[in-house]
């Protein structure tokens, strides 16, 4: 199966983008882990055209020379989701997009390279309200939504939203939008 | 006893609201004394409060101390009477390990061990492996050998909260958030105490020819200010919550005891410990679990029930057990986790001043017995000790219910069947008349805002942290994210104060956050992510 772009993420970010990717018109994918089917802005997306993949996930991505060239989902198996560009707005940590371990803190699709701090004693502040710096940590973002993949700027993936350093749920929605919005404006 | 008493006049003080303290408490009230026991923060809120909450057979002691087993599983069967509503008889497991026959504890020790608990009194027989599987389904499924006891789970909280409202239904006076600042000394003899609220600033003075030092590891500095010195060693353990009851049976490892070799069904929820490592004193107030103290936690809890390596961690937690020296040993090398009772007039010079220390959670109403005993001998009291066979508040048998009005349980909600498990018969005091009263606070321990009405007015709360001990509200699974908001509205309102209600839900929301801090990875950093989503959102859009 092959579109212009694929999404991955169903949130503020993963729906703006997928409203502007339209909007260019391209033909779009988008995954979405939840099984809602009464979702009204996933509904008005999927009558403008939105291939909805619902109650699936993104296991993995393959990445070949700087480029991701397939994804693998749970329910599609052996058969790739193939896209030109591909916008990851997976989230942070609640929704998996981020995973901590004992040891390290990863994203688990592309293995992207990640900015958190190493030193575990730094990452909760004793006070609940003060700001708490793991909710800082993400997807290293080398501009406008440009990731890495072990020290490579990928050239056809981009992260919105929650999954990227810097942003949390905390946020307005106006800026986790506005950070989809900058992921799309690599995609001509 | 005395009867021409002033207000601030009492035949004995007690120092310390954990478990010794309010024992000791208790059993003084019941031998008739006017009492007065002092807290300087909640009760149950030092080691009381923070290990496994297992109602030991004895087994693990047999082997190395027949003396300690013997107390125990005595006062597990006294317990188990007296405390009905706070003992819960899971039976436990002792189990041998592939691994363990490498290091010397296989098949062979278990026949040690089974003869070592008979000896001791304590009923243990070995079952077949498949039998303990089918016993306990969650159980590592490679044991080679299995020993059944009569282990239990017990509910130090409500044990200890028990205790202290039994004192108080005899008359007791019990000050909390309050601390001793000096001793009113004549000579060598101590006759009374000087005492600070922490939360009022207020001042006071108590007299009594008796002052008991029941204050666990912080009795290390009572004794010191009253002029005497015991030669405490604070033992550090920590333990693991994990977000469900994963096990329904106690699962012990067969072996010498060790760092995380038991693991605890309690209420809602399993317990692994717990680790020992000696820490310095200024550190007792402020215990935090290190990575060190989890993974290993971890690992010796995967052994005993490999699915935890799946489950989530709720928090973690330490307590501080206060190891004493013996007297004769000035090195202080030979310490004893027994029962110590020491009468500081016979052994240093100081009237009316007895310190009572070591021993265990379990052994807590021997303790305060001997503590009493104690007392009344400096009273010449002769009354004799009725602990070991009067029912606590809330366990007397059911057949002596008959005046009490238990909520007919085809109407009553889970809610109220909640609050029969945890209060026992003291649920008639708790009123259910109204739907509001029957409102559900706390989805995960089914505490409602009659149970919270009842906490306020009958057990002494004041805050979150307070009323979790009392009622276990918010911690359960969610560990407070569902219900924060609405137990410190639901507590402001039944203490009269609705304007505290942000205060009491932010000083909460601290103390969850700090015991899931100590394990914040894995699901847990994703329910603390969600925690600062609900708790954090809300308060922006006020």
């Amino acid at each position: 199966m092959r579109y212009d772009a694929v999404i991955i993420g169903a949130g503020i970010a993963g729906t703006t983008a997928a409203e502007a990717l339209l909007a260019k018109g391209l033909r779009c994918a988008l995954v979405a882990q939840g099984r809602s089917k009464s979702n009204p802005d996933l509904n008005a997306l999927v009558a403008r055209g939105l291939a909805l993949y619902l109650g699936d996930e993104v296991l993995s991505g393959d990445i070949v020379e700087g480029r991701v060239v397939a994804l693998h989902t749970q329910k599609l198996e052996d058969v790739a989701l193939v896209a030109d560009n591909y916008i990851l707005a997976s989230g942070k940590f609640f929704s998996r997009g981020i995973v901590a371990d004992m040891d390290r803190v990863y994203e688990p699709i592309f293995g992207l390279d990640v900015e958190y701090d190493a030193d575990r004693s730094n990452w909760f502040n004793a006070d609940f309200a003060a700001d708490q710096k793991f909710l800082s940590f993400g997807v290293k973002n080398y501009g406008q939504g440009k990731v890495a993949h072990e020290g490579v700027v990928l050239s056809n993936l981009f992260a919105a939203g929650e999954v990227l350093e810097g942003i949390c749920s905390l946020d307005s929605a106006e800026k986790i939008a506005a950070s989809a919005a900058e992921a799309v404006s690599n995609i001509k | 006893m005395a009867n021409n008493l002033k207000d601030n006049e009492f035949d004995v003080i007690i120092v310390g609201g954990g478990i010794t303290g309010a024992g000791t408490a208790r059993d003084c009230s019941l031998r008739g004394l006017r009492v007065l026991l002092i807290e300087r923060n909640d009760i149950a809120d030092g080691a009381t409060g923070r290990n496994h909450g297992l109602l030991h057979s004895g087994a693990r002691y047999a082997v190395k101390d027949s003396e300690s087993a013997t107390e125990c599983i005595k006062e597990n069967m006294i317990l188990r009477n007296i405390a009905r509503n706070c003992v819960e008889d899971t039976q436990g497991l002792f189990i041998t390990l592939p691994e363990d026959a490498e290091t010397g504890f296989g098949l062979d020790y278990q026949k040690k061990f089974i003869d070592a608990c008979i000896a001791a009194g304590i009923s243990a027989k070995a079952i077949d492996p498949k039998d303990a599987i089918r016993m306990e389904p969650s159980v590592n499924p490679t044991l080679i050998g299995a020993v059944q006891v009569p282990d239990g789970s017990v509910d130090p909280f409500r044990l200890c909260s028990a205790n202290v409202l039994d004192a108080k239904l005899h008359g007791a006076k019990v000050i909390t958030y309050t601390e001793v600042t000096e001793f009113v000394k004549e000579d060598n003899t101590i006759k009374g105490v000087k005492v600070h609220n922490k939360k009022t600033g207020e001042d006071a003075v108590y007299y009594a020819p008796v002052t008991v030092n029941a204050a666990g590891i912080w009795g290390h500095s009572i004794a010191e200010m009253a002029g005497v010195h015991v030669g405490m060693y604070p033992a550090k353990g920590a333990l693991l919550v994990f977000g469900h009851r994963v096990n329904n049976v106690v699962i012990n490892r067969c072996r010498k005891s060790a760092d995380g070799d038991i693991l605890v069904p309690g209420d809602t929820v399993t317990v692994i410990g717990t680790t020992s490592t000696k820490v310095p004193f200024e550190e007792c107030d402020n215990m935090s679990v290190t990575r060190e103290e989890v993974e290993l936690l971890l690992r010796e809890g995967c052994a005993l029930c490999p699915s935890l390596a799946n489950t989530r961690i709720l928090r973690a937690y330490a307590g501080v057990r206060p190891l004493v020296a013996s007297d004769d040993d000035p090195t202080g090398r030979s310490i004893s986790r027994g029962i110590v009772c020491l009468d500081h007039e016979t052994r240093d010079g100081i009237k009316g001043f007895i310190t009572i220390t070591g021993g265990k959670l379990m052994t807590y109403r021997l303790m305060a017995e001997w503590a009493t005993d104690a007392v009344c001998r400096k009273l010449a009291v002769a009354e004799q000790c009725k602990t070991a066979v009067t029912p606590l508040p809330g366990s007397e048998p059911k057949d002596q219910y008959s005046e009490v009005k238990i909520p007919q349980f085809a109407g009553a909600n889970l809610g109220m069947k909640a609050s029969i498990g945890r209060q026992g018969s003291m649920v008639r005091k708790i009123d259910f008349t109204n739907a509001e009263d029957r409102e559900l606070v706390c989805e995960c321990e089914q505490v409602t805002v009659g149970e919270i009405r009842y906490a306020v007015n009958e057990l002494g709360v004041t805050s979150l942290r307070d009323l979790r001990r009392r009622t276990r509200v918010g911690m359960g699974t969610c560990q407070g994210a569902f219900c924060i908001g609405k137990a410190a509205a639901a507590l402001a309102a039944a203490l009269g104060k609705p304007e505290m209600a942000d205060q009491l839900a932010a000083d909460y929301l601290n103390e969850r956050w700090k015991g899931m801090s100590a394990v914040g990875w894995g699901d847990t950093l994703r329910e603390m992510e969600y925690l600062q989503r609900v708790y954090k959102s809300s308060n922006e859009s006020k």
